[in-house]
């Protein structure tokens, strides 16, 4: 077909080769396709299998059917509470992007040190996360941390706040942190995006005598969709696996306050050694990220002149 | 654009900044004088710096060892990730039968996070008798969507007519793809060195659960455990912590272009 027309077309000196190029092209492709396949497919049908079985390493595997997924969804408390902590910080990405959209606006204008104002923005995102974690401890730290100082002098509070041994408070700091980490990713994706927005739309619009607010509803912020868009998924995916972040500075607690999905699934395998059921909670962390991943896709796209984030 | 004063928004990029800069600051602080750990007010310059919490680290823990290991899963992850994802990409630019599947399950596979997979991942290297080593430790990132598909469009950019002269000159598809493309692909490449290096230097989760021994552990790893057994007592801690960042800094700030290029085309694609 296609294939074969092309390579009538081809000079014949490849044209006799093509046994040999189809040897060569697949052995390029092997050695990746290999770790896809031993460290993504293989693992995605092992969770599968693995989630209706009753196992445990040194013992034969029992087919169970739903009983995992039952105590999961009817028995399991902690599962929830990690359940609405995961949504609580796929909810906080919007206040994230938002900071970076305003950050991004700021950079886009034309004054000097911009690239020295985005470079130190961008700065935190790159590093060790289990350093940021500790980092972050220190600044909610309750005798000496920075941020009680701050609130003191500033009269917000008369007693110093255990941030992270709080259960109200040690979410909100997990997800500060994180959104200090992500800001400068948000900030470059949308400037990207800002900058690919063409000048003479602005021009236009101001001709046409709208102001800077209806420039920026009607021009910045629909033409900024797919960006931010995208910022959300990356960020959202980056965030509900940010398995370090939680880890360090909180390891859950207290409680189960910032438990979320896939510390849960940690502990489960490898402290409890419930491969099973720990399994079965990641199947349904999997099908809770494909769905919030189609779902922005699908409000990302089909709006008519998106420009490409990249 | 119109005349606006500029003073408003320095000013508020310069309070980003200082959001953004001011947690590297009181962690420095506190790594060369340990003071505020047990005062109250903390005091906003150090008092009386000195640098023996960064001698204590080096003594307290094996700081060399970690970093060697370190160094070592790195170095493995970014040559095979260059190899594979550089021969995968050149693969994709040509057409041959089954080329709609592979994309497609390449395309599929860069859905599943690799967090997902930790149990499996965990029993399969197992199986393969790869725990507690340096190519277990790489294994798993061997080799990423992102970096085939930024390989595959910048050999995509190689004009038709350069390839076809190379042809007619008589050099082997080999030579072709050692003396024009790769070359031609040199921020292909450089894209591909960052981002699997700061992958495979940041993994915490993986080190994690597929070492054993002290002797394996990574720097992550080594500065979580650092935490737990000396809680915040000391200054030492936030002097490890300065040491495990500041290679990190250093090199962003020595290739920023790169780093932000890599790590955003990097998403455009996700």
């Amino acid at each position: 077909m296609a294939n074969s027309e092309a390579a009538i077309r081809r000079p014949h000196f490849l044209a006799r080769k093509s046994t040999r190029r189809a040897v060569l092209i697949w052995s390029f492709l092997v050695p990746s396709l290999l770790i896809f396949f031993l460290y993504r497919i293989l693992p995605l049908g092992w969770n599968v299998l693995l989630s209706f079985q009753a196992w445990s390493p040194m013992k034969p595997a029992v087919f169970i059917g739903l009983e995992n997924y039952q105590e999961m969804f009817f028995d399991d408390e902690v599962f929830w509470q990690a359940l609405w902590n995961t949504l609580g910080i796929i909810a906080s990405a919007p206040i994230g992007i938002a900071i970076a959209l305003a950050l991004a606006l700021l950079v886009n204008s034309d004054i000097r040190g911009r690239d020295i104002y985005r470079t130190l923005i961008f700065l935190s995102y790159p590093l060790m996360t289990v350093a940021v974690a500790i980092i972050w401890r220190w600044m909610f730290d309750e005798r000496v941390g920075l941020i009680n100082y701050v609130a003191r002098i500033a009269g917000l509070v008369d007693k110093p706040i255990p941030f992270l041994n709080s259960f109200t408070w040690a979410l909100p700091s997990v997800i500060a942190a994180n959104i200090w980490q992500m800001l400068g990713f948000y900030m470059i994706i949308i400037l990207t995006g800002l900058q690919s927005i063409p000048e003479n739309l602005y021009e236009a619009a101001a001709i046409d005598g709208a102001n800077a607010f209806r420039r920026f509803a009607r021009i910045t912020l629909p033409l900024l969709r797919p960006s931010i868009f995208l910022c959300f998924v990356i960020g959202m995916l980056n965030s509900v696996t940010s398995f370090d972040l939680v880890y360090v500075m909180t390891a859950g607690g207290p409680g189960r306050a910032t438990e979320i999905l896939i510390t849960y699934i940690y502990k489960l395998g490898f402290t409890q050694t419930r491969f099973d059921y720990a399994a079965a909670v990641t199947v349904f962390f999997f099908v809770l990220l494909l769905g919030v991943t189609w779902t922005a896709n699908r409000l990302s796209g089909g709006n008519a002149g998106a420009v490409e984030a990249d | 654009m119109g005349k606006y004063p500029r003073w408003p928004i320095h000013l508020a990029l310069i309070a980003a900044c200082f959001v953004m800069l001011v947690p590297f600051y009181w962690v420095l602080k506190t790594s060369v004088s340990g003071e505020n750990i047990f005062s109250y007010p903390p005091s906003v310059i150090p008092r009386d710096p000195n640098p023996f919490y960064y001698v204590d680290v080096w003594y307290a823990i094996p700081f060399a060892r970690f970093f060697f290991n370190s160094v070592v899963v790195s170095a493995i992850t970014i040559t095979a990730n260059v190899v594979l994802n550089a021969m995968a990409g050149y693969a994709l630019t040509q057409t041959f039968r089954g080329k709609r599947v592979v994309l497609m399950l390449f395309l599929s596979c860069m859905m599943i996070p690799f967090q997902t997979t930790i149990i499996p991942a965990y029993l399969i290297t197992g199986k393969l008798g790869l725990l507690d080593s340096y190519l277990g430790l790489a294994l798993p990132m061997f080799s990423t969507i992102i970096c085939i598909f930024v390989f595959k469009a910048s050999f995509d950019a190689v004009p038709r007519s350069l390839i076809d002269a190379a042809k007619i000159d008589g050099l082997s598809e080999w030579k072709i793809i050692w003396m024009v493309m790769i070359p031609l692909a040199k921020s292909a490449m450089a894209t591909n060195v960052i981002l699997s290096f700061i992958w495979s230097w940041n993994n915490f989760m993986w080190p994690l659960i597929a070492t054993r021994s002290a002797d394996m552990q990574t720097l992550p790893l080594g500065l979580a455990r650092f935490l737990s057994y000396q809680e915040d007592s000391t200054g030492a801690l936030y002097a490890f912590c300065i040491m495990v960042l500041a290679p990190g800094i250093l090199l962003f700030l020595l290739a920023q272009k790169e780093f932000v290029q890599g790590l955003t085309s990097g998403a455009a694609k996700g």
